[in-house]
């Protein structure tokens, strides 16, 4: 058999495959190498298979320390990438490596990394938080039954955000983004017992599908147009796109991002996954639902800024889009009772202060406010997990009130928490915030409008993060609140207030044990930084003193039309002058409402009705996308069940195999068994061919 | 002469032999060894392979030389893959089958292997006459397959099978008969039906036209698109399920590769004047598909038409006639037959915990089985095409190419990706997540089940972090069979920009 | 003397024969009208052997009588056996070859 390799062939073919498969690139410059950044994306990856592979051999807190380290470290070799860089001329302050994943026929599908300036402020922001998240959850998920699942489940959702905001190729973009939806998924029906909770994990799945598909069309039409998918190259080619008249191409590519961005960051009209998405534990709303995942996609606009920007249309969709979120959510967590949804609307309505900031190309102004957003949202979520753990498991705050004494710490961060959201004077989403709507209000144009909008927002974010503050840790205490002062955890056998059920305790969702952030060391360590961070970041954007992201990020934001188009530091302080009134006057409104006259709210609630409900409802988004598509999907289907496969389909199949049957058994009847009609056929066929021949012969 | 492949469509014969020659209890477990010996052959065939538009392995002697047949067979980047899945999937099923008891073994494992010497050969078969043979020469081991060992209403569901494709398939038979005379007519040369023949010396005008159209006809039943479809789910349901793995991963995109071997390189001229005939019908296929997937309460049916609407998305991919499109419709035909094995494999255990194979008598699977569900959910997500798996890299080039050539198409297309996440999700939930089913025992994975799924997830998992070692032996093929259609295959925009990359390959 | 009156000859013969093979309903008539036509056959190829002064023919009248003995073997052993079981012997009436109505594979 010659065709049969010897063995040296065998290798000698062998060899080339595995070099090439080894061909992992480091930086073309032979002394900037990658490594730190490969080690950044993998650490996480490399936990969440080591906490899944030992599930059984390994203590709970073993797997969760393990977690915890992995971010740990992940954020170390973030901070060494940072060190790199700064080692770097300011100029040239980026890194790419990697290999050929998929390329052909020009598209250059490639597995690379990008370390650039805001690559590696994402990682710094993604995985510091991710510790906080991590070194809280070790504890208050303590009697969770699926503690290694969920510990694997978190750093692998940690790798899929540092692989986003690390993808060097557009495609290797879509596929972090991917990741992180999946990972998104498994933790939102993390209680996969719950139905409610599978429910919620299916709705965010399928929207974050869309917003997939929305980017990939966007990355064949920016391909076209610079023919290629590396991120650096496209942004590189930007320049010459800058020249040229937006064609319908970019316009097209500018608003299929935006469909990704909103999808992911849960904006108008693809937002309806947000809320729902509260069904999965505390730590996973704290860090996927406010910190990191939901601001995937300002990082995306900011990344792909040229892109944006080229196309007036785009940028306005995401102006008024992401106001239009801001006051939708804004105004439905003035109604909330679910203390979770309140932050989650809260979210909802911070992250439209981002879009429409980068939207008015204010890109450093909305990257400092993503970054304390996830400082004092993430803190928020913890706070708020303690006192639902003091409820045990449950959320209304109607039911809530007066922890104050029970639970001093638990009340100090999360009015540290509030305070920042509603821009308390010199905490840091009071910096972060106006910066984002001075930049706004210089842009000028429709933009005023936008930050006449914001404003808006502003008082109301005021009004709603008081609230919470006021229903909850304020007023006569509730049960619960009594029992905790007596030094005893409330228990009660949770029901799945949506459904009725009675939650299944054996399989996940916390069981009889809660904790409560003041009896646990690792909940007050996490939400202590945090708190901190929340009332000191401000200092790093102080206007006219101090710019390190601005500087750190300016060479990323260049070549930006406006780049140097930036209000002066008076207009700053004046901003912050209004901003700061604008505060203390919403809490003021919420003092005297919640605190001073109880009682106003309800009165309010029953005068205003229809408008009570249309907040309460989420302006009825839900029902109008159940109107839209749910219920024409489900008829298109039966239709095509009942109708289509009965009639048309089946009707073919019967067709074709009736006709061979029916022509089958009329051939058949010719078989009578009767002999002599099988000698009358013989005779009288040969008689005819032979006349045939006959005739034909003459 | 070159023998490889020739013993390569043997060798399933012969294992088949050896094993009858067991005693009944062994022949499963001796033809599932053998099934490795077929492995063992392929590897070097594999790595011997080498990049490039030539036919390798190359057999051509003439058989019938009154009638220009030839015996005629070689790999290129077409079917290298297609027939190493053939090998890999029809291991996996008689892996499979072995576990389980059946009656008149022998014949059980001799029908298998007759199928799959049938499958290689169509996939690896030169000539038209010799591919038309081997493609209805497999449909008699499925007609004892299903017949004898089928569950349900088997003998209609085969009845149906089997008249139904071979309707289709006669029109092809006479497609290619006409095809080899009127050439050899038309032409002045001597009659063969050599591919490569006939590729230099093809038919003209509108009897290509009508030639196509038997050819369109077999093939589309054959994979199936709507509204051609109506033999899937009767047999589906009757087939057992170690037959369904190779029936709906493998011998489903023989009609694909159909259209890329044969049809598009001998009809180029029918092939552009019914393009939009098929892109509908490809559309039709990706949207009705999904639609049906995600309605169904058998979990065999979510798999059947969710396979309508996967070989939907291929067949947009072939009738773009643009390269990158048959580079993703290639590479999806990979991709989806590992994905179907897996998805079977997870069906029978399903159902031997649930007792039951609907939707509807499962759920809360996941509670004791974590690595089962874990796996389930690999195969689930590649089935999806979620971005990571080599299926998403196959997506994205069929996208890519559709939007190039036939925008709207394309466009339309993407719908189906959101509608396969809401199928195979919910498959997912409600056989593994929420509560139990009153008759439902969760367990975990046994040795057997395991090493059965392993090589599946495995597959997947390669793949997905290197898909490239696909895509660059499947490269010139897509290039050189849509190259009568397109002048030229180079990037817009002047072949990537020339800005200082700091990495190179 | 002229082909014409033996192949005549034979013709009248096997018509006669062919007629009886679908006029009569006895199964032992019928193979009687058989060896007619057999034998008007022999007739025909014997006389145009003698026409071309080839033994061809004569060989060939030769094997046909050989057939005809052995179908004439099985076809009495058949009467008889049908005989002795009590069957009816009309031709219509043995008809059991005929196609069922259940089908194999069909509905």
């Amino acid at each position: 058999m010659t065709e049969l390799l010897t063995s040296a062939e065998l290798f000698g073919n062998v060899a080339p495959l595995l070099a090439h498969a080894a061909d992992f690139a480091e930086g073309a410059r032979p002394e900037h190498s990658a490594t730190y950044g490969w080690l950044l994306l993998f650490t996480p990856l490399v936990g969440a298979i080591v906490i899944g592979l030992t599930w059984k051999k390994v203590s709970d807190r073993a797997a969760g320390l393990i977690g915890t380290a992995a971010i740990f470290l992940a954020f170390g070799a973030a901070l060494a990438c940072f060190a790199q860089l700064m080692g770097m001329d300011p100029e040239e302050r980026h890194i790419l490596a990697g290999y050929t994943y998929a390329q052909a026929f020009g598209v250059d599908f490639r597995f690379d990394i990008y370390i650039d300036q805001l690559s590696v402020f994402m990682a710094l922001v993604v995985t510091g938080v991710s510790a906080m998240i991590h070194l809280y959850s070790v504890a208050y998920m303590k009697s969770d039954a699926g503690y290694h699942r969920f510990f694997s489940y978190l750093n692998f959702f940690v790798f899929s955000m540092l692989l986003l905001v690390l993808a060097g190729n557009l495609a290797l973009l879509v596929v972090g983004w991917a990741f992180v939806g999946a990972a998104s998924y498994l933790l939102i029906s993390y209680w996969y017992r719950r139905e409610t909770a599978t429910a919620a994990g299916i709705k965010a799945f399928v929207i974050n599908v869309i917003g997939d598909v929305g980017i990939v069309v966007a990355a064949y039409l920016l391909w076209t147009e610079l023919g290629t998918l590396t991120i650096p190259s496209m942004l590189a080619n930007a320049e010459d796109a800058f020249t040229v008249a937006p064609s319908p191409e970019y316009t097209a590519a500018a608003l299929l991002l935006l469909v990704g961005a909103f999808a992911k960051s849960a904006q108008v009209p693809l937002h309806t996954w947000l809320p729902d998405a509260m069904e999965g534990p505390t730590p996973v709303s704290a860090l996927i639902h406010a910190a990191t995942m939901v601001t995937a996609g300002v990082y995306l606009i900011c990344r792909m800024h040229p892109f944006i920007e080229i196309s007036e249309t785009a940028t306005l969709t995401a102006a008024f889009l992401g106001t239009a979120t801001l006051l939708i959510a804004a105004t439905t967590a003035l109604v909330q009772t679910d203390l979770k949804r309140i932050i989650a609307y809260s979210t909802m309505s911070q992250i439209g202060y981002m879009i429409a900031g980068a939207a008015a190309a204010a890109y450093s102004a909305s990257l400092f406010h993503l970054m304390t957003h996830a400082f004092f949202k993430a803190l928020l979520f913890m706070s708020a997990g303690s006192v639902i753990a003091a409820m045990a498991s449950n959320q209304d705050v109607r039911r809530m009130g007066g922890f104050r004494k029970a639970m001093p710490f638990t009340y100090v961060v999360f009015t540290i928490g509030a305070l920042t959201l509603a821009g308390f004077p010199f905490f840091s989403g009071f910096f972060s915030k106006d910066e984002i709507i001075s930049y706004t209000l210089h842009r000028g144009g429709a933009f005023t409008v936008i930050a006449a909008g914001m404003y808006i927002g502003a008082i109301l974010t005021a009004i709603y993060s008081m609230r919470a503050v006021f229903l909850v840790f304020h007023g006569e205490p509730c049960d619960e609140a009594k029992q905790l002062e007596g030094g005893e955890l409330a228990h009660g056998s949770p029901v799945n207030p949506a459904t009725g059920a009675l939650e299944d305790t054996d399989v996940g969702f916390p069981g009889p044990d809660h904790q409560i952030a003041e009896r646990e060391g690792e909940m007050r360590t996490a939400m202590s930084v945090l708190a901190f961070l929340a009332v000191v970041a401000g200092a790093v954007q102080i206007p006219g003193v101090t710019h390190l992201i601005e500087s750190w990020l300016e060479p990323v934001f260049e070549d930006s039309r406006y780049a140097h188009d930036i209000p002066s530091i008076a207009t700053q302080w004046i901003g912050l002058g209004v901003g700061a009134a604008i505060a203390l006057t919403g809490i003021a409104i919420a003092y005297w409402t919640y605190v001073a006259n109880r009682g106003v709210s309800e009165r309010l609630a029953t005068r205003f009705g229809r408008l009570h409900e249309l907040l309460s409802n989420a302006w009825y988004f839900d029902r109008i996308y159940d109107a839209m598509i749910v219920r024409p999907a489900s008829a298109i289907a039966s239709f095509c069940n009942n109708v289509v496969e009965r009639f048309v389909v089946q009707g073919i199949v019967e067709g074709a195999t009736g006709a061979a049957k029916s022509g089958a058994s009329r051939i058949r009847s010719w078989q009578s068994g009767l002999a002599r009609v099988y000698a009358l056929s013989v005779i009288g066929g040969t008689t005819i061919i032979a006349i045939y021949f006959l005739v034909l012969a003459k | 002469m070159n023998s490889a492949l020739t013993l390569l469509i043997l060798l399933p014969l012969i294992g088949a032999t050896i094993a009858a020659l067991a005693p009944v209890k062994q022949v499963g477990q001796i033809a599932a060894v053998m099934t490795l010996v077929q492995i063992g052959f392929l590897v070097p065939i594999l790595i011997d392979f080498q990049v490039g538009v030539e036919l390798q392995a190359y057999v051509d002697e003439i058989w019938i030389e009154e009638l220009g047949i030839h015996y005629a067979l070689g790999i290129d980047g077409l079917n290298i893959f297609m027939v190493a899945l053939t090998v890999f999937a029809w291991a996996i099923a008689t892996f499979w089958a072995a576990t389980k008891e059946w009656e008149q073994p022998r014949m059980f494992y001799a029908m298998l292997a007759l199928a799959e010497a049938g499958t290689i050969g169509a996939f690896v078969a030169q000539d038209l006459i010799l591919f038309i043979l081997f493609f209805d020469l497999l449909l008699i081991p499925f007609y004892f397959l299903i017949g004898m060992w089928g569950e349900g209403d088997r003998r209609r569901a085969t009845g149906t099978f089997m008249i139904y494709t071979l309707a289709g398939s006669l029109l092809m038979l006479v497609g290619a008969v006409a095809y080899g005379v009127i050439s050899s007519y038309q032409n002045q040369t001597e009659i063969s039906f050599l591919l490569s023949d006939l590729a230099a010396a093809p038919v003209g005008g509108s009897t290509q036209g009508w030639i196509f159209a038997g050819f369109a006809l077999a093939l589309l039943i054959k994979m199936p698109i709507p509204p051609l479809h109506g033999w899937m789910p009767i047999t589906y349901r009757s087939t057992p399920l170690p037959v369904l793995v190779v029936l709906s991963a493998v011998v489903a995109k023989l009609g694909a590769y159909g259209f890329l071997r044969v049809v598009l390189p001998l009809m180029p001229d029918a092939a552009n004047n019914f393009q939009h005939v098929l892109l509908v019908l490809a559309i039709i296929a990706i949207i009705y598909g999904s639609v049906m997937a995600f309605s169904q309460d058998e979990a065999r049916m979510v798999v059947g038409y969710s396979s309508v609407a996967q070989i939907g998305f291929v067949l947009l991919g072939i009738f773009v006639l643009d390269a990158k499109g048959a580079e993703g419709a290639l590479l999806q035909m990979l991709n989806h037959g590992i994905v179907v094995v897996g998805l079977m494999l997870v069906i029978g255990f399903l159902a031997a915990r649930s007792n039951s194979e609907r939707l509807s008598e499962m759920g809360g699977l996941a509670r004791s089985a974590p690595i089962f569900a874990v796996m389930f959910l690999i195969v689930a997500l590649a089935t999806l095409a979620m971005p990571g798996s080599a299926n998403f890299v196959g997506e994205l080039y069929i996208i890519f190419g559709a939007l190039s050539d036939q925008f709207v198409y394309g466009a339309i297309a993407t719908i189906g990706v959101p509608l396969a996440a809401v199928y195979m999700i919910r498959m997912f939930q409600k056989s593994m997540h929420n509560r139990e089913h009153a008759e439902g025992r969760s367990r975990e994975l046994n040795a057997t089940e395991f090493g059965l799924l392993l090589p599946a997830v495995l597959a997947v998992l390669a793949l997905a972090v290197y898909p490239q070692f696909v895509v660059e032996r499947i490269e010139p093929n897509a290039e050189f069979t849509v190259e009568a259609y397109q002048p030229s295959t180079a990037v817009a925009g002047g072949g990537g920009a020339a800005v200082s990359k700091e990495a190179d390959e | 003397m002229d082909i014409v009156w033996y192949v005549a000859l034979s013709a009248v013969i096997f018509s006669i024969g062919a007629g009886g093979l679908l006029a009569r309903r006895s199964p032992l008539v019928m193979l009687l009208c058989l060896e007619l036509m057999l034998n008007a056959s022999n007739l025909a190829l014997i006389a145009f052997a003698r026409m071309w002064a080839n033994v061809d023919g004569q060989i060939f009248a030769l094997v046909v009588m050989v057939v005809a003995a052995c179908e004439v073997v099985v076809g009495l052993g058949i009467i008889v056996a049908l005989y002795r079981n009590r069957v009816a012997i009309d031709i219509d009436e043995l008809d059991s070859l005929r196609d069922p109505t259940e089908g194999a594979i069909s509905d």
